[in-house]
């Protein structure tokens, strides 16, 4: 039993680390703009498509697709707010928001248009689950593919925590995220923040678009089938906080595995709502929601 | 010779069909320290918002050294010079002390190491708190980093708005202290005060608002002075 509880924990701490990217990314707009950009499914899709093209047509390993998903993702994010969003965000957050969602399907169905519905895979070897002994415990299996992936997470939280920590441009988004008025007086620029922001977060929804895409496949409903617990995510930790994002990755995470001991997996994607509702029930700021950023 | 700053005339409010300024006027010699007065709601901290670019004029004028600058952004007048001390929300609270600072340096990235260094010494309780979030300083400590913040850019016109609000007497005395300080050493200020008294004290000219109007202008000690002034406006 043990054993079981353990290897659900695992499963849960390297699908959490999965949906952390796209939930900081979600979290890194909402910051900045204040508006819930729901486009940032589609702008996973683009980049799990990026990432799975150059992959399979130009031959690129999965780390440099990854960075290929990251820059299509966030070059698309730009595009699209500059020429959407930006119009819609004076009238207001539901504004935006409901611009958002129509934006995502919009940029979902030239996916579709573009590459069709069949699912493709990444051209990658398949690697077998690695056994841990535990003594009389028993075996934990892990999966090099999830792992190599989690790691990869790791590695793009640590980046976007330097930038935000150590370079002028996180500084100026940190400051606009805190106190924009404030930000606007000290002469920073408000709309070239905008756009490092739409930057910054929606590549990292492409590159976690294509995280999920090397576990599954990608199709054009890549990123639909994953926002919610992105979102869950979000919410749970504190919209607008990074931290808290990752934090509230890694309880959706486990939370959807620890479900699958009672539920069927279909049901899994419930948690995310249960937790949402849980979260603004006893805690509406969410667990780290004071901090911006 | 020529204003720092003339406002003439200027209408201006938060929304469309708000007017909380009916025709202002004020002008701030170079070096000057100019408070502004008068009861709630007469205007004054909307006069400093619109001097700093976060409200848009309906009419009336705005001009830095003789350049119209009625119509540019609150960006534009921070790289003019103008640095405006808001009375709340005045700081970055997730961000440390020093990061504050360097934000209050943006638009002059040069030598910022070297300007955070020099307030820092100026202000040893800043220092001591460089590496913590603003958000957990104290009323007054947060207002010495507000006014910090805006000398990282050797501004020529500094912009306060109540800066004694919510502190205690003893902070209250020892902000006022620094902000003669800075005037000393030749930085014109605009200054908006509840605490009318100590601010005529440090002044040298002072504008009383009434309803959205500049009703009297003249030398800080002559109003301070001024029976009618006394009885209306400094509690007797």
């Amino acid at each position: 039993m043990l054993i079981e509880l353990l290897q659900v924990v695992l499963n849960g701490l390297l699908s959490g680390a999965q949906l952390a990217v796209p939930a900081i990314g979600f979290t890194t707009i909402y910051a900045v703009l204040r508006f819930p950009n729901f486009a940032v499914a589609s702008h996973m899709t683009v980049g799990a498509y990026a990432g799975v093209l150059v992959n399979t047509q130009l031959g690129w390993p999965a780390g440099l697709a990854l960075v290929a998903a990251f820059l299509v993702a966030g070059t698309v994010g730009v595009a699209s707010d500059t020429l959407v969003l930006r119009r819609l965000r004076p009238s207001g957050p539901l504004t935006a928001a409901i611009g958002a969602a129509a934006l995502g399907i919009v940029l979902e169905n030239i996916v579709r248009f573009c590459f069709a519905n069949d699912p493709r895979g990444f051209d990658l070897p398949v690697l077998r689950d690695w056994r841990v002994s535990l003594g009389a415990l028993g075996q934990l299996r892990i999966g090099p593919q999830q792992t190599e992936a989690a790691a990869a997470s790791l590695i793009a939280m640590a980046i976007l925590f330097a930038f935000l920590a150590f370079t002028r441009s996180g500084r100026m988004m940190r400051a606009v995220a805190d106190n924009p008025t404030l930000a606007a007086l000290k002469g920073i620029d408000a709309q070239m923040v905008a756009r490092r922001a739409n930057f910054v977060g929606m590549g990292l929804a492409g590159f976690g678009g294509m995280l999920i895409g090397l576990d599954t496949s990608v199709d054009p409903l890549t990123g639909y089938r994953v926002v919610l617990p992105v979102f869950a995510a979000a919410v749970v930790g504190g919209l607008g906080s990074i931290p808290g994002a990752v934090a509230g990755a890694f309880v959706v995470g486990i939370g959807e595995e620890f479900s699958t001991i009672v539920l069927d997996p279909s049901y899994r994607t419930a948690v995310g709502f249960a937790a949402i509702l849980l979260v603004l029930t006893l805690r509406p700021r969410g667990l780290l929601g004071e901090r911006a950023l | 010779m020529t204003a720092l700053l003339e406002v003439s005339g200027i209408v201006c409010g938060y929304g469309a069909a708000d007017e909380i300024l009916k025709g202002v006027d004020l002008q701030v010699a170079p070096g000057e320290l100019v408070a502004i007065i008068g009861p709630n709601g007469a205007g004054k901290s909307t006069l400093l918002k619109a001097v700093a670019g976060l409200l848009k004029l309906k009419s009336g004028g705005i001009a830095l050294e003789g350049v119209a600058i009625g119509a540019t952004s609150p960006r534009a007048r921070a790289q003019a010079g103008i640095a405006f001390v808001p009375q709340e929300a005045n700081v970055f609270p997730t961000m440390t002390v020093w990061e504050n600072l360097e934000m209050g340096g943006f638009v002059e990235p040069r030598h910022t190491r070297t300007r955070i260094q020099a307030l820092l010494e100026r202000f040893p309780m800043l220092a001591d708190k460089r590496r913590q979030a603003a958000r957990t300083l104290s009323g007054g400590q947060r207002q010495v980093l507000a006014m910090a913040m805006a000398l990282m850019v050797h501004p020529r016109l500094l912009l306060l708005d109540e800066p004694s609000a919510g502190l205690s007497p003893k902070a209250a005395e020892a902000l006022f202290d620094d902000i003669a300080a800075i005037h000393a050493e030749g930085t014109a200020i605009a200054m908006v005060e509840q605490n009318a008294l100590e601010a005529l004290a440090i002044a040298d000219r002072a504008a009383v608002l009434v309803d959205g109007r500049t009703a009297l202008v003249g030398p800080a000690k002559q109003l301070a002075a001024d029976p009618q002034v006394r009885r209306l406006f400094l509690g007797g």
